[in-house]
């Protein structure tokens, strides 16, 4: 035992000796842990809420709405009950507290509501006489309750029934009994959803529409392929960390090798060898895995509210601002850094147990046994390229798929990378030698070269964490420039209306006609919108298929400007055609509806109206950015004629070369219209933008680090092998060498190295662009985007190579320039 | 379908505290939940809490019909309670039970939130129990509602009581009058209809009662004392039921017919604190006449137990019973639903020179309602020569 501790000791003080080692080391872990374990806190605080969310209703409750589409009143639950169908109201509306935040409300039934969910657990035992009566209670969060202060009014001073917390309510959400909530929400009567159990409701009783339980999307599910971006985002970064853990293991045990003899001779046997080296990599693990851990704390802290902006922006969906992280959060952290180390630390192991008592390290051998590894890197490449040609001919994948398409694609170019620069050394180093007359400036290249190829097995682990950090680099920003081209593009040719407007329904028609009087007017395009339900889809030749989903019907103005500018993607006919289909009754569907449901134009598609189900002929597909759901699109006369609904709002066009801000000015005046009545379109872009903009923030973000943690590895390489290449450059400086012809010689062998792994990572970087825009987007989004390439981006990407290898070579360089030329000589003799 | 999970449960307490007591005074405190200000401090789930503001049940209050057949809002708690001896075509022996419970949230009706200005708003909580056995198979259903003293159409409330014409109701289940002569008593010809489904497939009822005699005012002239202290309630039934319907159990439609029994009861504070709960019978006996009794386990005299019931005869004449006039022994025990419970027992009158033995039809019919209790249908035997003497129902509470 005191021998294991004598050894260990030993062992652990290399790391005094090489501070910096020991540095690199837990650095790599600890920006590894960092990035995966932010990540994951970022993930595990979304998904609490999700589930929060989705146990409020859980999948027990079936919905049932009135088949005229008219609201749901109280009348409608007495009747429905009376009749024996157990159903329970519940009404939902949107509360603002007097400092401005916004709160859902819920309003429940606990008498009727059955079934076990947070919603009937809220109202929760020994309580419910004071649910019931007054002064009632409000049920919520504590994290809602947390940010809504001590005393929180509604309406100008209404205080909130004393307050409950109840840990499993989503954020930002109230629960109350529906006597209390209808009062602040106003809604009398109304009731917002007749909820039944779904074992018990399963046909709808007549007047009635029933939503089954499964038909109601998640926010689990819309939001799973952001979270999916986000985990393979940090899994890259991993990945790249563990590259540096690896470059510094071996270089510590490189460096042992004579230490680790001499102990064996001494008596240490080479199991306990093994063993010692485990401890090692134990305690090293669990100090940078600890440090991982909880600089990802802050950094998802940091990164939360984006988080949080993002997924409200794109899906609705409310994730608190603040973190909560369950405790397997916390096991988890520290498993994956360590089962990381000890994948990354694995092989130091095995050449620390097959060590031979008496062979020296030999440059040459080592080169020889390097020649095996790459042969057997260029088949497993090639197994991987196998891979991701099979993923990717396989058609309709989904979201895993597609990540596993670009997770094999980066694995074959990174295997392949170290060979290929083998071999092009190889290449380069035959032609030289293959020139005629030996000059001085040709033998310092061939040397570069040759010596190059001796800091290939070292250096390759770096340039392929580089490689796949450029690769992603590239083709995230390519998906990002090109979404936002076609984004903005997009917005463009839908926001064609210089003022869009939004009156209360009471001054609608007024306003109306006084714009149809206007000079300035050249177009009113009035929009309306009512709620229905996908039926069936009926194609020629094929069953028709029934979805049962719930769909938003939207109606348009087909005005002249509208038609011309509109985007469609694909229609039966010419465009012209489907304009005038859509005019005589077709509609349009969304490209999320065409391509989640196969609807094709010249498809027909049954809805139900309040008049009964109506089929209608889909004349064109639109792309629709930024939106999850289905939706579909016919003229606004027809949604009002058939959904009874009013108009909800108009775009107007200003005649060329009048002012939309007069016009503006002189319907707020005249009309007493509050600003938030009246939007200009500037406006409306710049929040779209924004809003785009937002998205990509953490996207952007993680990008960024992922490459400063691939330049991380190369310098941490590099400065493992900066010591012995001092005495190797010392016998050139001695042969005559001059000191900065040396450097040059250095920085022009890395540079090159980084170029050719910035080449390879340009169509790497297309690549995944490829399959992020045509395979991933479509399958988390479900819109497909064009392809776009910009030269910028790749030149960029090619100069942050050469750079990120400039400035990991800089500093060993910096201190080699320090370095009397005395020294060194030193060193080589000392070596 | 496992009614006591049911999330609203632990909150009707007070609901069910009508029918039952704790089993012990020790955990009443909080044993359902019901954590309001007054649940330890006087009897279980807060029954024997100080009332002020509610309506009392006194001694020399005059029952007037059919006013009385409709709810007193009033009153903390009331109660329209029908339990009903049934045979098959077969002569195969059935049970059932329907009753309405409702409960006052607060004791001045006068400011009861205006139903057109608060919808939802509600003053009152109405309760249903459904029941429905037949030898080992026992099926219950528990549905609740919320309502408002503040008159509202009939139409726009899930549950109520109107005294004229009379109908009683919970969603779907209803007891509704079928009398037309205003001259008769309303409650002389009903109808039941009551359907409920569990995991178990459907079971209900739809019944005709006619009744044979006239309505019952128990103890002084319709107030029923319930303890040595004076505590009491409001307390008349009509039992001389025949019944003929319909009934589904088990996938199975039968022709029944038998005799019921329909309680009407309405108090403030029924229990003294010290009381934890009762076991009441009502009887049939093939002599025409009736009997109701029921031993209040404690707050008699010197702490005791408190024995009351009324002797009916078949004309409906009633006389009170007392402790000296009726006697109440349990003879066997058997284990329910990890309950000890008195299945058997023995019923002494000495006025009427009567000495019964009565024994449940089958010990399984524990109520898995929100707070549950024991109701069930019995035999009636001589307990000397052994010889049938009629039928009738057992209900015991807070064991």
């Amino acid at each position: 035992m005191r021998l294991m501790g004598v050894a260990l000791a030993t062992l652990l003080s290399h790391y005094r000796r090489h501070p910096g080692q020991l540095a690199m080391l837990l650095m790599g872990l600890w920006v590894a842990g960092a990035l995966w374990s932010g990540v994951q806190a970022i993930n595990a605080s979304a998904r609490d809420n999700y589930a929060r969310a989705e146990a409020l209703l859980g999948d027990d409750y079936a919905r049932l709405e009135r088949e005229d589409g008219q609201p749901l009143t109280r009348d409608d639950f007495i009747r429905l009950r009376q009749a024996g169908i157990l159903v329970s109201p519940l009404i939902e509306g949107e509360l603002t507290t007097d400092d401005g935040m916004q709160l859902t409300l819920i309003g429940i039934d606990p008498l009727t509501l059955s079934g076990d969910t947070t919603l009937t657990r809220s109202g929760a035992p020994g309580a419910l006489q004071h649910f019931l009566s007054s002064p009632w209670q409000t049920r919520l969060a504590p994290d809602t309750r947390a940010r809504l202060g001590s005393q929180p009014t509604v309406h100008g001073g209404t205080a909130l029934p004393p307050m409950i917390e109840v840990p499993a309510l989503p954020p930002d959400t109230l629960v109350m009994d529906i006597a209390i909530a209808a009062r602040l929400l106003g809604t009398g009567d109304a009731i917002t959803a007749l909820l039944g159990n779904r074992t018990a409701l399963t046909a709808a009783p007549d007047g009635f529409v029933l939503t089954p339980a499964d038909a109601r999307a998640s926010p689990r599910e819309l939001t799973q392929s952001f979270h999916l971006n986000l985990t393979a985002m940090a899994l890259l970064a991993l990945v790249v960390g563990l590259f540096i853990v690896q470059a510094a293991l071996g270089l510590a045990l490189e460096q042992r090798l004579s230490l680790l003899r001499t102990l064996r001779a001494l008596g240490v046997s080479g199991r306990t060898l093994v063993a010692l080296l485990v401890v090692e990599l134990a305690i090293l693990g669990l100090a940078g895995a600890l440090a991982g851990l909880l600089s990802g704390v802050w950094l998802a802290q940091t990164l939360l509210p984006d988080v949080a902006a993002t997924l409200q922006n794109l899906y609705g969906a409310t994730v608190s601002g603040t973190l909560s992280l369950p405790w397997h959060y916390w096991l988890g952290g520290v498993a994956v850094s360590l089962g990381g180390l000890v994948i990354a630390g694995s092989g130091v192991l095995w050449r620390a147990s097959r060590l031979s008592l008496l062979g020296l390290g030999q440059a040459q051998a080592w080169r020889r046994g390097y020649q095996r590894q790459l042969r057997v890197q260029t088949l497993l490449g090639a197994v991987a390229a196998l891979a991701a040609l099979a993923l990717g001919l396989t058609p309709d994948t989904g979201l895993i798929a597609g990540f596993g398409l670009v997770a094999a694609i980066l694995l074959a170019a990174a295997l392949w990378q170290p060979p290929l620069l083998a071999w092009l050394l190889a290449m380069a180093l035959r032609v030289l030698e293959g020139a005629s007359r030996p000059t001085r400036r040709l033998a310092l290249t061939q040397w570069a070269l040759a010596d190059l190829q001796l800091q290939l097995p070292r250096l390759s682990l770096a340039m392929m964490a580089l490689l796949i950090a450029l690769a992603a680099n590239l083709g995230v920003s390519s998906m990002v420039g090109g979404f936002r081209l076609t984004f903005l593009d997009w917005l463009d040719q839908r926001l064609i209306a210089d003022i869009y407007l939004n009156p209360p329904a009471a001054q609608f028609d007024d306003i109306n006609r006084w714009l149809a009087q206007h000079p300035a007017v050249h177009e009113r395009l009035t929009t309306a919108n009512a709620d229905s339900e996908l039926l069936e889809i009926g194609a020629p030749n094929a069953r028709p298929r029934r979805p049962g989903l719930p769909l938003p019907v939207f109606g348009i103005t087909p005005g002249e400007t509208l038609m011309v500018d509109w985007p469609l993607l694909a229609t039966l006919g010419d465009r012209d055609a489907a304009w005038q289909t859509l005019q005589q009754g077709g509609v349009f569907i969304n490209e999320q509806l065409a391509r989640g449901h196969h609807i094709t134009p010249g498809d027909r598609v049954t809805l139900t109206t309040p008049g009964g189900r109506q089929s209608f002929s889909v004349a064109g597909i639109y792309p629709d950015y930024g939106n999850p759901r289905g939706e579909l699109v016919m003229t606004t006369a027809q949604v009002r004629r058939l959904f009874r609904v009013p108009p909800r709002s108009m775009g107007i066009v200003i005649q060329p070369g009048e002012d939309p801000g007069q016009l503006r000015q002189q319907l707020m005046t005249r009309f007493a219209l509050a600003p938030h009545h009246l939007r200009d379109q500037r406006q409306l872009k710049a929040t779209a933008t924004a809003i785009f903009e937002r998205t990509f923030t953490i996207t952007r973000a993680l990008n960024g680090l992922t490459l400063a943690v691939a330049a991380l590895a190369l310098l941490a390489t590099l400065l493992a092998q900066a010591e012995e290449r001092r005495r190797r450059l010392a016998t050139l400086w001695a042969l005559g060498v001059p000191r900065h012809r040396l450097l040059t010689t250095q920085l022009v062998q890395l540079a090159g190295a980084a170029l050719v792994t910035g080449l390879l990572a340009v169509p790497l970087g297309i690549a995944i662009t490829a399959c992020l825009v045509w395979g991933i987007n479509v399958a988390a989004f479900g819109w497909r985007l064009p392809l776009h390439v910009f030269p910028a981006e790749i030149s960029l990407t090619l100069l942050t190579a050469v750079l990120v290898a400039l400035l990991a070579a800089g500093l060993p360089l910096l201190k080699l320039w320090r370095t009397p030329p005395r020294a060194l000589l030193a060193e080589e003799e000392a070596g | 379908m496992s009614l006591r999970s049911h999330p609203v449960s632990a909150g009707l307490t007070l609901l069910c505290a009508l029918l039952l007591a704790a089993c012990d005074p020790a955990p009443q405190t909080d044993r359902y939940g019901d954590g309001g200000p007054d649940a330890g401090r006087a009897g279980f789930a807060g029954l024997g809490a100080a009332n002020d503001g509610y309506a009392h049940a006194r001694p020399g209050t005059r029952l007037n019909f059919p006013g009385d057949h409709g709810p007193h809002p009033g009153f903390r708690i009331e109660w329209w309670y029908l339990t009903a001896n049934l045979e098959d075509a077969s002569g195969e022996p059935l049970g059932m039970q329907w009753t309405l419970f409702r409960q006052a949230q607060q004791p001045d009706t006068d400011t009861a939130p205006d139903p057109r200005a608060q919808p939802w708003a509600t003053d009152q909580l109405w309760m249903a129990h459904m029941a429905l056995s037949r030898g080992a198979s026992h099926r219950v259903a528990e549905r609740f509602a919320r309502g408002t003293s503040r008159p509202r159409p009939q139409t726009a409330r899930q549950a109520g009581v109107t005294a004229q014409p009379f109908r009683a109701w919970l969603d779907n289940w209803q007891l509704e009058s079928l009398a037309t002569d205003p001259t008769i008593d309303a409650l002389s010809h009903l109808r039941l209809n009551a359907r409920a489904e569990d995991a178990k497939g459907p079971f209900g009822y739809r019944l005709d009662l006619r009744a044979e005699g006239p309505l019952v005012r128990h103890g002084l002239e319709g107030f029923s004392q319930k303890s040595a202290d004076g505590q009491g309630s409001m307390y008349y039934s009509q039992p001389f039921y025949r019944v003929h319907g319909e009934i589904l159990l088990d996938g199975a439609q039968h022709t029944v017919t038998g005799r019921a029994w329909l309680d009407r009861e309405w108090s403030s504070q029924l229990l003294s604190p010290t009381q934890t709960g009762w076991d009441w019978f009502s009887l049939h006996l093939n002599s025409g006449a009736r009997v109701m009794a029921f031993r209040l386990r404690g707050g008699g005299d010197n702490n005791g137990d408190y024995y009351s019931g009324s002797w009916i005869t078949p004309e409906g004449k009633v006389t009170p019973l007392k402790a000296d006039t009726l006697k109440l022994e349990p003879l066997a025990r058997a284990e329910v639903a990890g309950q000890t419970l008195p299945v058997r027992w023995r019923m002494t009158l000495p006025q009427q020179d009567l000495t019964l033995d009565i024994a449940a039809r089958h010990p399984n019919r524990w109520m898995r309602t929100s707070v549950p209790y024991w109701e069930g249908a019995v035999t009636v035997k001589d307990a000397t020569t052994g010889a049938p003497r009629g039928q009738g129902y057992l209900e015991m509470t807070g064991y």
